[in-house]
């Protein structure tokens, strides 16, 4: 499995420091080892900016359509909703695609697939191989366009599910069959 | 995965046609066709029209009940069951056998009166998937208990081909009856738990309100019409609330009989089979190879009482909180030997560390303070003090509230099994198999990095998919993963520092 993580295993140590620091406590559980390409940014960065689109579109039509003379909190909103408008396309764009760079993280094992998420909040999901029943692996229509794909690796369990988003399509497709395969071989038909 | 051409086809019994034309099954689909048209027409013709449409409902139901009999058949093999049904496009949907998760024989009041049953096989559908149900309804008793005989003993791995066959004749003729052990009878006592019980105290208290709500719809005239009672009102009211108590309770009772009359646990080979029910008899068959665990639920009222339930946790089981019941209500050290008779017992539970009862503090205490906050405002201001009390009996409950709830958390991990418990409306304690394990989840916010706790979820083929030990001490986690499944939850585990 190593061998095609080379390029982002490079990186761990000097990003799980960082990590450490940001969240200033140290975790319950180890944290998984590798972390997503770094174009998985460009892809967040972009649903961010379609999002801000969408979100100006809105804030355009109540300044073109909802003049200040119609009162009560109008006048106040017309300067507030650019503002956090503004602040929300700064978040989408520039920083929140980074740190969910940083916190999104994974890492198959010997017997399990492994993932963590979240940045507030965070989850971490272990399954082991001998139970995975399916491994799928989609493309949305940006995910295309950047060249990425999602492993989903379904349990019995419906909270049981580990999904790695966003990783490069070959990797990922190398990921699913490597998982499909293992799974045959150990599978634990117990549920 | 076709059958063998010489299996022999079957129908269900036409008395069934009868059965749905009374309960119009099958005409049931078209009534939010039949509401406008009425609407359209209008019931201007009195007697003779109502006649007429009962009369037109009926053949409808009729012909709908007849042609889904005409063209419904079943047909069980060594390798699947076939069921072939459809006026126009005709499905065969095939279920093979290892697919088979459970059968249950019903017999409803209607079907009893004609000597049917209905038999329903549950089927897993794959991965993380819905499951699915196939359901024969309407034959004869001994060809339900033929069928689900058949369907179960072709499951089981063991044995092939013409072996298999025999003991099925065998079974079906009745010569070689299983050997039955019984795990739990019902003792009618247990009926005084009912008002306890929110879901049945739920039954008698919609009926009440469906009864308030006609009285409120009635014409203003119709109440006003009834003869004045000429009582003082005090004792009138204490009188009518007394009346209600009694008959939330009365029928709270009456409902937990209907459903749970006669019920019986036995053991009969490899699987649980529980029957029960006053009206419709259920019968409802478990495969012990697939009971994860169980859970022991307790409600505020019940645990007053030292009453319980214990629920099957069954891998791939539809329904699995009415089917899965094994004692539906009985005192709580019968659920407790009847949940170490299927699971080990995994010994007394951790308590959770301090902070979780903080956390829990806060939490109740946040709603209460802030009522309490408007309240002094108000008092300062207005001179009303109604709002300050109100705000201090909700911080006061709130508390109690919290150190309930903090009291019911715990987890365990034993050699062979785990358990965790939550809930304080509904306290629920759900014991496993260690091997039930298909995954871990570890959620920790922010607070509870803060407070250094971690809600652990363990996510399990059975059940509800996933059982949580809220607010555990972060740093047992990796211990408690690991003690509660296997060697591959050690990954889990940060390196020493």
């Amino acid at each position: 499995m190593a061998e095609h993580h080379g390029a982002s295993a490079g990186g761990v140590s000097g990003r799980t420091a960082r990590l450490t620091a940001m969240t200033s406590l140290p975790a319950p559980v180890r944290e998984p080892a590798w972390s997503l390409p770094r174009s998985a940014i460009g892809l967040w960065a972009t649903e961010g900016a379609i999002g801000a689109v969408l979100l100006w579109l809105g804030i355009g039509a109540f300044l073109l359509f909802v003049p200040a003379s119609v009162g009560g909190p109008v006048p106040v909103l017309r300067w507030v909703l650019p503002v956090l408008g503004l602040v929300e396309a700064v978040l989408a764009i520039a920083i929140g695609p980074r740190i969910k760079h940083r916190v999104h993280r994974w890492e198959i094992t010997a017997e399990t697939a492994y993932i963590r998420t979240g940045w507030l909040t965070q989850t971490w999901t272990l399954v082991p191989i001998s139970r995975i029943q399916t491994v799928d692996v989609t493309r949305g229509l940006l995910q295309q366009m950047f060249g990425l794909a999602t492993v989903s690796v379904l349990t019995a369990s419906s909270q049981g599910t580990v999904r790695i988003w966003h990783l490069e399509h070959d990797v990922a497709q190398r990921v699913a069959d490597d998982l499909a395969r293992r799974a045959e071989l150990v599978r634990d038909q117990a549920t | 995965m076709t059958p063998p051409p010489a299996l022999p086809v079957r129908r269900t019994s036409p008395r069934i046609v009868l059965v749905h034309t009374v309960t119009f099954r099958q005409a049931r689909q078209l009534v939010p066709l039949l509401i406008p048209a009425l609407a359209a027409t209008g019931l201007g013709g009195g007697a003779t029209t109502v006649v007429v449409l009962a009369v037109v409902v009926s053949l409808i139901s009729l012909a709908a009940a007849g042609l889904s009999w005409w063209r419904f058949t079943y047909a069980d093999g060594p390798g699947a069951v076939v069921v072939t049904r459809g006026l126009v496009s005709r499905s065969v949907r095939t279920v093979p056998n290892d697919r088979i998760r459970g059968v249950e024989v019903e017999a409803p009041v209607l079907h009893r009166l004609f000597g049917l049953v209905r038999v329903r096989i549950d089927a897993a559908a794959g991965a993380a998937g819905k499951d699915e149900e196939v359901l024969v309804d309407g034959i004869s008793r001994a060809e339900g208990d033929r069928l689900r005989m058949a369907v179960l003993t072709h499951r089981s791995p063991a044995g092939s081909g013409a072996g298999d066959m025999a003991v099925v004749g065998d079974m079906a003729a009745g010569t070689v009856p299983p050997a039955e052990e019984e795990l739990s009878r019902w003792s009618n006592r247990w009926l005084l738990y009912a008002p306890l019980v929110g879901s049945y105290l739920a039954l008698p208290a919609a009926g009440l309100g469906a009864l308030f709500r006609l009285a409120e719809e009635l014409p203003d005239g119709a109440l006003d019409a009834l003869p004045e009672p000429d009582v003082p009102p005090t004792w009138a009211i204490a009188l009518a609330v007394g009346a209600v108590v009694l008959l939330v309770v009365v029928g709270s009772i009456v409902g937990a009989a209907l459903v749970n009359w006669g019920f019986r646990l036995v053991r009969r080979g490899g699987s649980l089979v529980a029957v029960r029910g006053l009206v419709t008899r259920r019968h409802t068959e478990l495969e012990i190879d697939r009971i994860r665990g169980a859970a022991v639920s307790e409600g505020l009222g019940m645990r007053m009482a030292g009453a319980a339930r214990t629920t099957a946790l069954v891998t791939g089981l539809a329904d699995a909180e009415r089917r899965g019941q094994l004692l539906p209500l009985g005192p709580r050290a019968e659920a407790w030997a009847l949940t170490h008779r299927l699971v080990d017992d995994p010994g007394p539970l951790v308590r959770h560390p301090r902070a979780a009862l903080r956390r829990r503090i806060v939490r109740a205490l946040a709603v209460g303070l802030a009522v309490t906050a408007v309240g002094a405002v108000l008092a300062a201001t207005d001179g009303r003090w109604d709002v300050l009390a109100a705000g201090g009996a909700l911080s006061v409950v709130g508390v109690l509230l919290a150190r309930g709830l903090y009291g019911g958390l715990g987890h365990a991990a034993g050699p062979r099994s785990f358990s965790v418990r939550s809930g304080w409306l509904v306290r629920q304690q759900a014991v496993l198999e260690r091997r039930a394990v298909i995954g871990w989840q570890v959620r920790q916010s922010w607070f509870q990095r803060r407070a250094g706790l971690a809600t652990v979820t363990a996510c399990v083929g059975a059940g509800s998919g996933g059982y949580a030990a809220v607010d555990m001490a972060a740093d047992d986690v990796p211990g408690f993963t690991r003690a509660a499944s296997a060697s591959w939850a050690e990954t889990l585990r940060p390196p020493d520092p």
